[in-house]
């Protein structure tokens, strides 16, 4: 019991401290004078894994310290980077791709078709995250030409194109993750780990080259971002929702929308099996449609976004809401406690015992929902929606884990995810009977030959409009689909607006609409930035 | 526990002249017996509808309807305050007696199995009380994977060694008194010893144990669920609510922390007057004052 009485003081010290602090610190801060030619961004997304393209970086776009074959403007079109010209077989299999030939890496030498080749090459070794698994060969055709055979067309393989940024052959070794040499618009001068990344404009960069000379990004979580913002030490500072309303002298709000969802997966079989870890798969009581739908329609979207997000974002219901392959068809009517109600009773779940739990059989309505226990957001969600199905007669328990621990268990628990791709491949990965336990993809082992037939047909024609009916017809064709109106694997419950503070007078240029917040999305059009006159 | 660290709180004492020790005692013990009790009624009593989100009300500073405010889900603070402490009491119960019971055993058997094992248990409890108790409480949890099991064995294994230790000196004690030595003589096995005359001469000593382990333990269980290696973020503990509530203070909710934080140095206060009182109570030495 020695140190009772120091702990003791120390607790009631720390209490009325930060509530002094609290009261204090709201009013005033200290905004120091920018530097004109350096920035400090407090935006997240440290990579765990390095930046390393060949092993999964920039793989949602803006890679920063390189370049890539194609681009997406600030309208989201498909637009040359490296490459000056693309052409495609009129079996889909093969794709020649000229690139420009005065782009140079960092270190001065120049970018060939070899560096291309050994990229994509690399990448479809590396056994990573980067799924090159359509890709035959990558053949080298002169300095400036390479030719991508694919074993079948795929339309989204242009992605590949857009996301995947070349490293070069020459200065490609083990410890490549951590100093990258690439030809984007900055070069990487120092990492630490867990603390800061510092990065300086590539001299030898080709495109337009960016007003801002050095870039230092902090990693910092979300309430020690916003509390930098307040002291004015950093110029951009992403904050959750829920600070979002907060005011900030000398910065201002930027909204930006998203495609960043939220959702909660289901897991679609009964228990009783195993993956081939051995970890545990299927859940009995999600395994019926009707606790599915019935979740769906109890839902209440609007209070989600008003409540938990402050208004700074809109409904989900799928998993690509607004994109070109969205269909407008999977809105359901939600809010609707009674239609819910009814629909359970029609499929046999009452509550015979009076718990407030409904049954079916000696299967009781309840299930455990995870979450990463670091991310308030989700647990909010996760909270709300335990209790809105409530009246229901379905009993969520919300378990907030890591994420590894959520590997181990997310075959046979709920578990409130997000995504959201410029690529409609991710619903492929989410959906399809081949991705069933790979990773986090289909982790609710969902299955549906209708769809797998649709995604398939999407994935394999070479006629873009074509492409977009079958996903479309994948969530819904009017009998069956993934979305809540067909099988409702998920219950897809918001988009996220992406919150940042900005220092006043900096121009970030017009901001795209942002994918899922791995990486750097806000600095996908970094060249932009520049202070206003 | 050990016995020289707790100084009588002199001033406390001068400031209440008319009260003698045992007054003190029995009310500082109606204190801390209506405090539980109104924690145990108050969280058994609790309807649901107010731990449950409501967006209605969200971030209400405190009011008559919320006399502790609502936070970021529109869940009243009061409620929630009321639910951590019950789930800290539970926590505290548990890993008390379980370190008590630790204390029980390995005291015992340092006195009585000979040296070499009262040397282990001895080393042991000096290697204990030598390192730093939050960062072995921290490992332990987190070794545990976290988690209500993870904070009840850390506290448990970490709290045991100066209960443990004083067991130990009062059966050495004991053991010489001649009623025991008479006992021996007369041929008594040692299992009618131990149960006949050390076991009811340590009752007192391991309810005064367990009365100043539990605030302990209560609060070992909010720190190192403050700092996230405890309970779940979902369970509505004291911990819990007090690491939620940083991330709100720089907005200026500052009831977020400030109630939850009082009540459960209020908690930890009154059962350790409690414990304090009590084993002064016992102490021949200091019984009379």
């Amino acid at each position: 019991m020695a140190n009772k009485k120091p702990l003791l003081n120390t607790v009631l010290l720390l209490v009325l401290l930060i509530t002094f602090v609290a009261g204090c610190s709201s009013t005033k801060s200290v905004h120091e004078n920018p530097d004109k030619n350096e920035l400090v961004l407090a935006v997240h997304g440290e990579s765990e894994t390095g930046y390393d393209p060949t092993t999964g970086w920039g793989r949602y776009g803006s890679p920063l310290f390189h370049s890539t074959l194609l681009t997406r403007d600030n309208d989201l079109k498909v637009v040359n980077d490296l490459a000056t010209n693309y052409e495609v077989s009129d079996d889909g299999r093969t794709w020649t791709v000229t690139i420009r030939n005065d782009a140079k890496f960092s270190d001065g030498k120049p970018v060939t078709a070899a560096d291309v080749a050994y990229t994509y090459e690399m990448a479809a070794k590396s056994g990573s995250v980067v799924d090159l698994t359509v890709m035959e060969s990558v053949k080298v055709l002169n300095d400036h030409t390479v030719v991508f055979a694919l074993k079948n067309p795929q339309s989204t393989f242009e992605n590949l194109l857009i996301a995947t940024g070349i490293v070069p052959k020459h200065a490609h070794g083990k410890d490549y993750a951590q100093k990258p040499v690439g030809s984007g618009p900055y070069k990487l001068v120092q990492w630490d780990r867990g603390q800061q990344l510092i990065v300086e404009a590539n001299p030898n960069y080709y495109a337009t080259k960016p007003f801002f000379k050095k870039i230092t990004f902090l990693f910092l979580d979300e309430d020690a971002a916003f509390a930098a913002a307040k002291a004015g030490k950093v110029d951009v500072a992403v904050v959750p929702p829920v600070l979002a309303k907060q005011k900030v002298p000398g910065m201002r709000l930027l909204a930006v929308d998203s495609v960043d969802n939220r959702g909660i997966m289901f897991p679609v079989v009964p228990s009783g099996h195993k993956d081939k870890d051995g970890y545990p798969v299927g859940n009995d009581v999600t395994a019926d449609v009707a606790i599915r739908k019935a979740i769906n329609i109890a839902i209440n979207r609007n209070d989600l976004v008003n409540g938990v997000l402050e208004g700074f974002g809109t409904p989900a219901y799928t998993v690509c809401d607004n994109l070109p392959w969205w269909n407008p068809e999977t809105v359901i009517k939600d809010a609707d406690p009674e239609g819910a109600k009814k629909l359970l009773a029609d499929a046999g779940w009452k509550d015979a015992d009076g718990d407030g739990v409904l049954e079916k059989g000696n299967i009781e309505a309840k299930f455990t929902l995870l979450y990463p226990s670091s991310d308030q957001t989700r647990q909010s969600l996760a909270l709300a929606v335990t209790d809105m199905v409530k009246p229901l007669g379905i009993s969520i328990n919300v378990v907030g884990k890591s994420w590894d621990e959520i590997k181990t268990m997310n075959h046979a628990n709920a578990v409130l995810f997000g995504w959201g791709s410029h690529n409609p491949l991710e619903m492929y990965n989410l959906y399809s009977s081949k991705t069933r336990g790979i990773e986090h993809f289909n982790a609710g082992f969902y299955s549906n030959p209708v769809v797998d037939d649709y995604m398939d047909k999407a994935l394999g024609t070479t006629n873009k409009d074509q492409a977009l009916e079958y996903w479309k017809k994948a969530q819904w064709d009017g009998k069956t689909g993934v979305s809540a109106v067909g099988d409702a694997p998920w219950a897809w419950l918001v988009n996220l607006d992406h919150c940042y503070f900005i220092r006043d007078g900096l121009n970030t240029g017009k901001q795209r609409i942002e994918p899922h917040g791995h990486g750097w999305p806000i600095t996908a059009n970094i060249v932009e930035w520049r202070w206003n006159e | 526990m050990s016995y020289t660290d707790t100084t009588i709180n002199q001033s406390h004492i001068s400031q209440l002249p008319r009260l003698n020790r045992r007054q003190i005692t029995v009310l500082v013990m109606a204190i801390a017996a209506a405090l539980l009790l109104g924690v145990v009624i108050g969280g058994f009593l609790l309807s649901n509808e107010k731990l449950m989100t409501n967006f209605e009300e969200r971030s209400l500073s405190p009011s008559i309807e919320h006399p502790f405010g609502t936070d970021w889900l529109g869940r009243d603070m009061f409620a929630r305050s009321l639910k951590g402490l019950t789930v800290s009491l539970g926590v505290g119960m548990l890993a008390s007696t379980v370190s008590v019971f630790f204390a029980l055993t390995l005291g015992l058997a340092a006195a009585t199995m000979g040296r070499t094992v009262d040397g282990a248990v001895t080393w042991l409890v000096d290697i204990f009380l030598g390192l730093p108790h939050i960062v072995v409480l921290i490992l332990i949890a987190f070794a545990m994977g976290g988690g209500t099991r993870g904070v009840i064995i850390a506290v448990a294994i970490t709290h045991w060694p100066s209960l443990a230790r004083v067991i130990r000196a009062e059966v050495l004690q004991l053991r010489t008194s001649e009623y025991v030595q008479l006992s021996r003589r007369l041929g008594r096995s040692r299992w009618w010893i131990a149960t006949r005359h050390l076991l009811p001469h340590l009752v007192p000593q391991l309810l005064v144990g367990l009365v100043l382990l539990f605030p302990h333990a209560i609060l070992h269980e909010a720190a190192i669920t403050f700092l996230g290696f405890g309970l779940s973020p979902h369970q509505p503990a004291v911990g819990v609510i007090l690491s939620e509530s940083m991330r709100h203070l720089s907005t200026g909710q500052w009831w977020l922390a400030l109630f939850p934080g009082l009540s459960l140095l209020v908690m930890v206060r009154a059962f350790d007057a409690l414990g304090d009182n009590l084993r002064l109570l016992i102490d021949p030495h200091t019984a009379q004052e």
